[in-house]
């Protein structure tokens, strides 16, 4: 019972923590439902007194915030299958394949994972521009299809599989491919949810290179239309950006309280060896 | 073991068919899968790795025919020019913060939650995640407007003491601040459940062990599980600047461009702006290829510590 | 200072995790100095949950537990001064074989010289003082567990607590290993409890046994007297290689007679004492007490020999009798392939008799085995 006293002050300090973390979406939340007029007077309130739609309404009159969406999943979505796709490929490359070289070359896959965006940003830019997929959801998704992390991770997870299953199916003399499909990626299923959950909502989350590659407004993804709003349109009308920022986090949200458990036991174990 | 693995291996070979022979079928199958990814690493990184050190060597404006070659006087105007010198100078700030917020302050709570409390850890790890799943755009115009000196809610707060919260756009090392900020908003969750897990790991017969020496805890957090989570830490600690200093990009271009006057800028959103917005391809070129060298050798203090660690822990 | 003069008591201890079920029942016991006690029992018996207990590293949700006299409940580790050897030795893999000796010292600001004599010594009676410098990681398990051992004799412990410490030896080298801590303990006298599910183990090291099951102690004895004299079905069973034989038998008109009606014995007047009239009970012999001949004997029952497996030391002969029981008997010599009838006697001086519906042992301890 001395115990959970003193415990008392710890928790006092983390639900703080939780407060500085939880608090602005609420604002967030709140602001969406608010008048501009109410935003102003009523800073400090959470909850509106006059909650309206107002706000969502502009957005998809004024912005058309719906094509914005689309933009966003379809980019999200393809950046997501080529990762996942070309990581569980490499990752069973590693595991089951032993070739000269192989430590050296695992070496430089992991290494890109250090290679910062700025020094390769000018000439995908530049053989994005020449292939014609500026503006296209295609050029921003092109260069980012492949992430060595999710190798790594595949690879740990795939490493976790008993060896006596893929033995016995060789002895059986069962193909490498066929083993791959029917037994490797089945038993990777938890693996590629939560990967691929994580690899999902950052590249919804995305603003670097899609600032770069798309300039016109109705390529924009989320990110963008958000940040143009805020620099350019006015962002004096918080209501309104405070909508669209709502709109933003929800399907990451929604896939984090669907997979929350997996999502997180993936990136616990991400540091561990 | 050896002798039974042997076995499978001849057995493998005995029943694969009709293929193509030998060596040439085990240079082939590998190949394949790893195809795909080499290919598209290859295309979009390790080929642009070398284009840009070619690029830092020339005058350009990513637009005209031609480049004029000018040797290493990029290189040198990295080092000698007073905005990139102050560029340089703010990165290092940056570095600083961002090991506090983004490494210290997480470690410390890790440590809180694991071994200072009893219940409620799973909790606390879904609740601090949270910020991690928004985009960094959304943190930097929340911040803005909760900071904002005129009409965000800390600002009014401040204001029922008397106080006055500063215009800090109008401050380098204010913004910078106010930016590592939003990043530690984000990246916090995130960092916290790997130190945390890392902590986890640690045997608990080696904590009841310590405890039947009559340790006491913080001694036993000292000497013994910050030592053994070490390759988490460095892990954790490189993640820290490496992934930091690209996430601050994204509240730089949106809050302050890099302003004022640079003030808030860092080398990375230096090397961005001479890119695109200035238009001086050579001097962006050399920057990135300096910041690659610094960060291969955080890869090389990551592999040197954490790869070695793992092994003595076996 | 010391109440009763016992190392450790427990008394009337209760374990629960979930305020429903118990996973320690309201445990008594009682340990005297210098007392090498064992902990028997299979896996999640509350063996080692009692263990922790006593350690201090788990609170009894009911009862007391005394060490040396006074309540546990109260003390810090280092008032308890108990040392304790994990199956996985629980080094510290970050310091070397002295500075894990060292550390508890270190912490108690024992000064350096101190420490230093103290530590060669123990480095030496350990047969450790070559490898001080080395780390967890480099040494084997045998090694491992000295430096254990060590850490507890740096603390002046008077109370070891071991918690299956040689499970994870090859099982070539675990010999040698017990005996180094017999000859610990026959050295330096410390209280000792260890926890063990290998009754073989068991019974070599133990002053005293205490079979543990379900939370609570089935009996706790010497080793000879758990042999002979089990107190229940439990204890019969869990103690001794190979298990006892146990039989469903009926005593009527003074015979033990097996479920198909055949004769198998006419007990002697102290064991008819304790047996009531028409009733079912089980009877117990080790197959060491079921002897074998090739041609009648008085007071055999017939037996069809099944199965032969040597040994080496032994031949052990699984047997059909009754119908449809089998029994298993331990021979020095049988001929080879020798399958097919036999009679057998028991050692009416060996036998056990349990109450089918309690398991309790029917016949006194004691005063049975005057043999008529």
């Amino acid at each position: 019972m001395l115990s959970e006293r003193r415990h008392i002050g710890w928790h006092v300090l983390l639900l703080l923590i939780c407060l500085c973390v939880i608090v602005p979406v609420l604002f967030m939340i709140s602001n969406s439902f608010k008048t501009l007029q109410e935003s102003y007077h009523s800073i400090l309130q959470l909850i509106p007194s006059h909650p309206t739609l107002s706000n969502y309404r502009t957005l998809d009159k004024q912005i058309n915030i719906l094509r914005m969406v689309g933009n966003t999943f379809l980019m999200a979505t393809l950046v997501t299958l080529g990762k996942v796709l070309t990581g569980l490929l490499a990752a069973y490359g590693f595991l089951n394949f032993h070739f000269k070289g192989k430590r050296v070359v695992y070496f430089l896959f992991v290494a890109t994972i250090f290679v910062p965006f700025t020094t390769v940003m000018i000439p995908n830019y530049l053989v994005i521009s020449k292939m014609n997929l500026l503006n296209n959801v295609l050029g921003v998704a092109l260069p980012q299809m492949c992430d060595a992390t999710g190798i790594m991770l595949f690879l740990k997870a795939m490493e976790r599989v008993p060896k006596s299953l893929t033995e016995s199916a060789k002895v059986d003399g069962i193909p490498d491919r066929r083993i791959f499909c029917n037994i490797i990626v089945p038993l990777l299923k938890p693996n590629i949810i939560s990967v691929g959950a994580i690899f999902f909502i950052n590249s919804w989350n995305e603003y670097v290179w899609p600032t770069l590659i798309l300039k016109d407004k109705s390529s924009f993804t989320l990110p963008l239309a958000l940040q143009n709003y805020i620099s350019s349109e006015g962002g004096t009308n918080f209501p309104l950006a405070m909508a669209l920022a709502v709109i933003m986090i929800v399907p990451p949200l929604l896939i984090y309280i669907v997979f929350q458990r997996y999502i997180l036991s993936s990136i616990s174990n991400s540091g561990l060896k | 073991m050896i002798n039974n693995s042997s076995q499978v291996q001849n057995k493998i070979a005995s029943r694969s068919g009709p293929e193509i022979t030998g060596r040439f079928r085990y240079r082939l199958k590998p190949l394949m899968y790893l195809l795909p990814s080499a290919l598209l690493l290859f295309v979009f990184i390790v080929i642009p790795i070398g284009y840009t050190f070619y690029l830092s060597f020339f005058n350009w404006n990513l637009i005209a025919p031609t480049k004029e070659f000018v040797g290493l006087q990029n290189y040198i105007s990295v080092f000698t020019d007073p905005t990139n010198q102050k560029v340089m100078l703010n990165t290092v700030i940056y570095i600083i913060l961002l090991l506090i917020l983004n490494f210290i302050f997480p470690y410390l709570i890790s440590l809180i939650v694991n071994f200072f409390i009893g219940k409620m850890k799973g909790a606390y790890k879904v609740l601090f995640f949270i910020p991690s799943l928004f985009s960094l755009v959304v943190g930097a115009m929340l911040f803005s407007w909760i900071l904002n000196p005129v009409s965000g809610p800390a600002a009014l707060m401040l204001r029922n003491f008397g106080m006055k919260l500063p215009q800090w756009t109008n401050s380098g090392s204010m913004a910078i601040i106010v930016i590592c900020l939003i990043t530690n908003w984000k990246v916090f969750g995130y960092n916290f459940i790997l130190l945390l897990t890392g902590l986890g790991a640690v045997p608990r017969n080696i904590l009841d062990a310590a405890a039947l020496d009559g340790v006491p805890k913080w001694r036993v957090i000292w000497n013994i599980v910050l030592p053994m989570n070490r390759g988490v830490a460095i892990y954790v600690l490189i993640l820290t600047i490496v992934q930091g200093l690209q996430y601050v990009f994204t509240p730089l271009n949106v809050i302050t461009q890099g302003g004022p006057y640079y003030g808030s800028s860092n080398i990375l959103y230096h090397t961005y702006l001479n890119a695109f917005v200035l238009y001086k391809t050579g001097s962006a070129s050399a920057l990135a290829t300096v910041t690659f060298m610094i960060f291969l050798v955080l890869l090389f203090v990551e592999i040197k510590f954490v790869e070695g660690r793992n092994r003595d822990v076996e | 200072m010391e109440t009763n003069g016992f190392s450790v008591e427990l008394k009337d201890v209760s374990k629960s995790y979930n305020k429903k079920t118990n996973v320690i029942n309201e445990m008594n016991l009682s340990v005297r100095p210098g007392e090498f006690l064992v902990f028997l029992g299979p896996s999640g018996c509350g063996k080692s949950t009692t263990l922790r207990m006593i350690a201090g590293l788990e609170n009894p949700t009911g009862g007391h537990i005394l060490i040396n006299g006074h309540d546990s409940a109260a003390m810090t580790s280092r008032q308890r001064n108990i040392a304790m050897v994990f199956q996985d030795y629980a080094l510290y893999p970050n310091m070397t074989v002295y500075q894990n000796l060292e550390y508890a010292l270190r912490v108690r600001k024992v000064p350096k010289k101190t420490r230093q004599q103290r530590l060669s010594t123990i480095l030496a009676s350990l047969n450790l003082s070559d490898y001080k410098d080395r780390y967890p990681a480099q040494l084997s398990g045998g090694q491992k567990q000295r430096v254990a051992l060590g850490r507890g004799m740096a603390k002046k412990s008077n109370i070891f607590l071991l918690d299956e410490p040689l499970s994870n030896i090859d099982v070539q080298l675990r010999e040698k290993a017990r005996d180094q801590l017999l000859q610990l303990h026959a050295e330096n006298g410390q209280t000792i409890i260890y926890v063990t599910h290998d009754q073989q183990e068991a019974m070599a090291l133990g002053d005293r046994i205490a079979v543990i099951n379900d939370g609570k102690i089935q009996m706790i004895d010497t080793p000879d007297n758990l042999y002979r004299h089990p107190t229940n079905l439990f204890v019969a069973q869990f103690v001794g290689t190979p298990q006892i034989n146990i039989l469903p038998v009926n005593f009527s008109n003074h015979q033990l007679t097996g479920v198909d009606g055949t004769v198998i014995s006419r007990p002697g007047k102290n064991i008819r004492a304790n047996l009531d009239e028409d009733q079912s009970y089980l009877l117990g012999i080790r197959p060491e007490n079921v002897h074998l001949h090739d041609e009648q004997v008085s007071g055999s029952f017939p037996v069809e020999v099944q199965t032969i497996v040597d040994y080496g030391r032994y031949k052990q002969l699984t047997c059909k009798a009754f119908g449809e029981k089998f029994i298993k008997a331990v021979v020095n010599q049988w001929p080879k392939n020798a399958t097919g009838t036999a009679c057998a006697t028991l050692d009416e001086s060996a036998m056990l008799l349990f109450d089918p519906n309690t398991n309790q042992n029917v016949l006194d301890a004691q005063s049975n085995y005057v043999l008529e």
